[in-house]
């Protein structure tokens, strides 16, 4: 097609074909080239941060002031300069993704979500009343929230490290983004979102609601998901109805692979491997990320994790790396095994 | 003509939509489509939102950054006016 273009009578289409073309070849072959590039290629070419002896995090928060094109967002802040800040969406950013980076590095020695010292990107105030947050491959995005039944995607630790723990997911198994795959995607992104808040606000098992998002939601009695009771986050809400996530594999909905399907219920099937996750941490006590915690990031940096696992795989890979960790016949295996059965996988 | 823009997805699933009349010919309405038109599958985005013109029978996936300047103001419109459809309502 580009070459029909490059051939075309009409000069401007040409002119235009031929730089097309041109950069398609230099991306290509800069894609190639970063691929086999080693760690201290990549710092020289300024990809990733340099490494230092001492690892710390790199951040950048930039303000898109309600508007949608993402290259044209202000520079707030960075952890270079530190500016001062008056912004509350960019102080809650700054103390979410700290905490995230904190929680990676200090329990896993993961440096940052490429484990490369990637630069932390964080975009705010992104569109008009957007009640929304995302990880588009490179950086976290979040909306101020219609201010009805949504306040700002900002306000809460655990749906900042929901978004960086996607970032992480793509560069280690990077699960498929759909039905079982992306349930699965999704609920590593909760578990450790829910693990990073309860981290930052010193809560074991049994202190957590294991809510999430639970301010961005407006009205006291409502939060986005419950990993203890899937289902229950949202009852009757005047206008979003009642949480539809299942907690058990019987209730597992089957839903079209398409948008308004959420791609195969990736939002809604969540709430299976969450609840298991929630039962075994429960049962194993204290604090979720000294013991689930390990065994949940050995499966998600297992190389056997593969691209299109289901929820069979990740009980089982559990198990094993449980087993591994804890031993064959510890009560850390048997609460991983009870987690799973109680979620009826 | 009535169209709607429908917004899906997102951190939980919400559906918004919008609707209004616009005056258009079959093929500038054509035209407009075959621009604006998104291919959003596989989705690459986690947690993203997505949007979708329903025209008649008709209902696809859309790229807002794709609106022609002659449209923008349309489109800005049908945007700050998305309501929530409420669980089990129709669009």
């Amino acid at each position: 097609m580009i070459r029909k273009l490059m051939e075309s009578g009409n000069k401007k289409v040409a002119d235009m074909a031929t730089r097309t073309n041109f950069r398609s070849y230099r991306f290509r072959n800069d894609r190639i080239y970063f691929q086999k590039a080693t760690l201290y290629e990549k710092e020289i070419l300024g990809i990733i941060a340099k490494q230092t002896g001492k690892q710390t995090m790199q951040m950048e928060v930039y303000d898109c002031k309600q508007k949608t094109d993402l290259s044209v967002a202000e520079l707030l802040w960075d952890t270079k300069n530190n500016q001062k800040i008056t912004s509350l969406a960019g102080k809650n950013v700054i103390k979410g993704g700290k905490a995230s980076w904190d929680f990676y590095f200090q329990l896993f020695g993961r440096n940052s979500i490429d484990n490369s010292g990637l630069i932390i990107k964080q975009y705010i105030h992104y569109d008009k009343g957007m009640d929304n947050a995302y990880w588009d491959g490179r950086r976290m995005v979040y909306g101020d929230g219609d201010g009805v039944v949504f306040g700002s995607f900002t306000g809460d630790i655990d749906i900042i490290g929901h978004e960086l723990t996607h970032g992480v997911m793509e560069n280690e198994a990077n699960l498929d983004y759909e039905n079982q795959p992306g349930a699965l995607n999704e609920s590593f992104s909760d578990i450790f979102g829910i693990m990073i808040k309860q981290r930052f606000n010193k809560q074991d098992v049994r202190r957590s609601n294991w809510l999430i998002g639970e301010k961005v939601m407006k009205g006291p009695q409502y939060a986005l998901r419950s990993l203890k009771a899937p289902g229950t986050a949202y009852v009757n809400h005047p206008e979003l109805g009642t949480d539809p996530q299942p907690a058990t594999m019987d209730k597992y909905q089957n839903l079209p692979d398409t948008s308004s399907g959420d791609w195969g219920g990736v939002h809604i099937n969540s709430g299976i491997p969450n609840f298991a996750f929630y039962v075994a941490a429960f049962n194993m006590g204290g604090y979720a990320w000294e013991k689930a915690g390990r065994i949940w990031y050995a499966v998600l940096t297992d190389k056997k994790l593969s691209q299109k696992a289901g929820f069979s795989d990740v009980k089982n890979l559990s198990i094993v790396n449980a087993e591994k960790i804890f031993g064959i016949n510890s009560p850390e295996v048997k609460a991983v095994k009870q987690g799973w059965t109680e979620a009826k996988v | 003509m009535k169209i709607k823009l429908i917004r899906t997805g997102g951190f939980i699933p919400v559906t918004r939509m919008a609707e209004t009349e616009i005056s258009i010919t079959d093929s500038d309405l054509g035209i407009l489509l075959k621009v604006i038109r998104a291919d959003p599958h596989p989705p690459v985005i986690k947690d993203g939102s997505y949007y979708e013109l329903t025209v008649g029978s008709t209902r696809i996936p859309v790229d807002l950054n794709k609106v022609p300047a002659k449209y923008q103001k349309l489109f800005v419109e049908l945007k700050e006016n998305l309501r929530i459809v409420k669980p089990g309502n129709a669009l």
